[in-house]
């Protein structure tokens, strides 16, 4: 109330200063913004320059050019929170010079400069990503200078509700997972226990056969019938077991746990196949790592899983590195999809890398590697359940796996914890 | 030469049992007896009175209370029971040792091998 009275006091010019002095405040609360022009006719680009240095509702850095070209030069070199835009270009012209400028630089807000009695084009151009539109010779500096910081404002809302969006749709794909695993969960154990039992019924009556076959010496044609039979009802079995692990994958005992002595468990599981492929294991691991919360044993199946893959890449000899380390999510954030992004919520993530120096993966395959039943060794046996579950696995952690392939040959396993 | 053992197995798989007697039977130390209907189990045990019984669980009476029909009578209290089921896995079952519950178990399918080291395991 005080200043309000003083300033009444002073007269009629006295009481403007308050306002003025508010306005000046608002400025400086205001970040400056860096704007690149890109405005084909020149006269209207040294307008476009002159209202915003003089702008009294926001101070901007400008860089202007009359070109896509040289704009997309301009973007890729430095950073700027705004584009002002106008649609005919010398490169490019309508809304395809909006389409090309969205698609390069999808992040940065494009306020779109369209000419008198396009008004139409200008609200067509904020149905396709452009945050704001002006008409050429419809405003001033105040009106130029509002629409760039709300065009501002405004994307930082969009890429909010985006990522909401983006984060609901991982949650009830998630909720639908669960739901599904629910019911394929139900299923599997009662398939599981009515296979079960003919199974055990083929698997003893081959065993029979198998005795008095030996006892008989039977021909080569009966040997090999009832080997077959054997071989055929034991892998029926170990897809029975598969899908039964596939189907409790979603049930898992959490507690904080080393992920370097769990790392030491799952390799003394498979020491004998290291051993008989003259495989070297090479560990590197990080002292003091937080604990990460898991299913030990599920953890443990995913490693042992992807050990094995490398250890079956490399059958006459080679090298299995195995490391872990703490890092930050932003320092590996880059390379991931939205969707796995939004489900690794932490500052801070303990990795575990298994890398060998075996045959990699064919590029063609990539994309499928997850994929159920997905395998490159249908003929000696594989399943195709191995990666499949263990992304699973991880997902039902809160974690993430990623596979590829190294520049120098071989392939890496990353899997990623909250810490 | 010793006798052979009496095995009596109640599993309603009538598939199942037969391999399982054909099996046994070969190797000329035992002789089964089949009941694949659950609730004749008890009079068939009370009259052939086995040295061991291989019971499955799920039979419409389920193997639980089979055995606790057992054991309430006198001639067959002692009698060593294992569970034969696909009910279980076998890593459950190597999980704990063979026994679940205090009970020895063989999860269904095995090998005639296991079987035949646990029938010797629980005669002695």
């Amino acid at each position: 109330m005080m200043p309000v009275a003083f300033y009444r006091k002073k007269g009629r010019l006295q009481w403007r200063r308050p306002v003025r002095k508010r306005k000046s405040m608002e400025e400086e609360m205001k970040a400056s913004l860096k704007v690149l022009i890109v405005e084909n006719n020149p006269v209207d680009r040294k307008m476009l320059c002159g209202m915003l240095s003089k702008s009294s509702y926001g101070s901007f850095t400008i860089e202007a050019t009359d070109n896509l070209a040289e704009a997309f030069d301009h973007l890729t070199r430095d950073e700027f929170n705004v584009i002002l835009l106008d649609l005919n270009l010398q490169d490019s012209s309508g809304l395809d010079t909006l389409k090309k400028m969205h698609q390069k630089f999808p992040h940065v807000p494009i306020v779109v400069n369209t000419g008198a009695y396009e008004d139409t084009l200008g609200l067509k151009a904020v149905t396709r990503g452009a945050q704001d539109y002006l008409i050429k010779g419809k405003y001033k500096s105040y009106g130029l200078s509002k629409s760039l910081y709300y065009a501002v404002e405004r994307k930082k809302a969009e890429e909010e509700l985006k990522e909401a969006y983006e984060s609901l749709k991982t949650m009830q794909a998630q909720l639908i997972q669960v739901e599904k695993m629910k019911v394929v969960g139900t299923l599997a154990s009662g398939i599981a226990h009515e296979v079960k039992n003919p199974l055990a019924t083929i698997l003893y009556g081959v065993e029979f056969l198998q005795t008095k076959c030996q006892n008989a010496a039977a021909d080569d044609q009966i040997n090999l019938t009832i080997h077959s039979i054997k071989d055929a009802a034991r892998k029926a079995n170990e897809i029975i077991k598969d899908l039964l692990d596939f189907a409790s994958l979603s049930v898992l005992k959490c507690k904080p746990e080393n992920i370097n002595t769990v790392l030491e468990e799952s390799l003394s599981l498979v020491r004998h196949q290291c051993d008989k492929s003259s495989i070297m294991v090479v560990k590197d691991y990080a002292e003091d790592l937080p604990d990460v919360n898991i299913d030990k044993n599920r953890i443990e199946q995913v490693i042992v899983d992807l050990l094995i893959n490398s250890i079956l890449a490399m059958p006459t000899s080679g090298t299995i590195i195995v490391k872990t380390f703490l890092t930050k999510l932003a320092d590996v954030h880059a390379k991931w999809a939205q969707e796995q992004k939004v489900r690794l919520k932490a500052e801070q993530l303990v990795v575990v890398h298994i890398e060998d120096n075996g045959y990699g993966i064919k590029p063609d395959d990539m994309s499928k590697i997850f994929d159920p039943f997905f395998t490159t060794r249908r003929a000696a046996g594989g399943v195709g359940l191995g990666l499949s579950v263990a992304r699973t696995i991880m997902n039902n952690h809160g974690g993430l796996i990623n596979v590829e392939n190294k520049k120098e040959g071989g392939a890496r396993a990353e899997l990623y914890f909250k810490a | 030469m010793t006798a052979k053992k009496k095995i009596l197995i109640i599993d309603d798989e009538p598939g199942f049992t037969s391999m399982v007697k054909l099996n046994l039977e070969t190797t000329g130390r035992y002789e089964v007896m089949i009941e694949n209907d659950s609730q004749q189990a008890v009079a068939t045990a009370a009259a052939y009175q086995p040295d061991l019984i291989l019971l499955d669980i799920i039979m419409p009476v389920e193997g639980p209370d089979v055995l606790c029909q057992l054991r309430k009578s006198e001639a067959l209290q002692d009698v060593p029971v294992v569970f034969l089921t696909a009910t279980v896995r076998r890593e459950e079952v190597a999980h704990e040792n063979g026994h679940i519950g205090g009970h020895p178990f063989l999860a269904k399918p095995g090998t005639v091998d296991e079987l035949i080291t646990c029938i010797d395991e629980e005669l002695g």
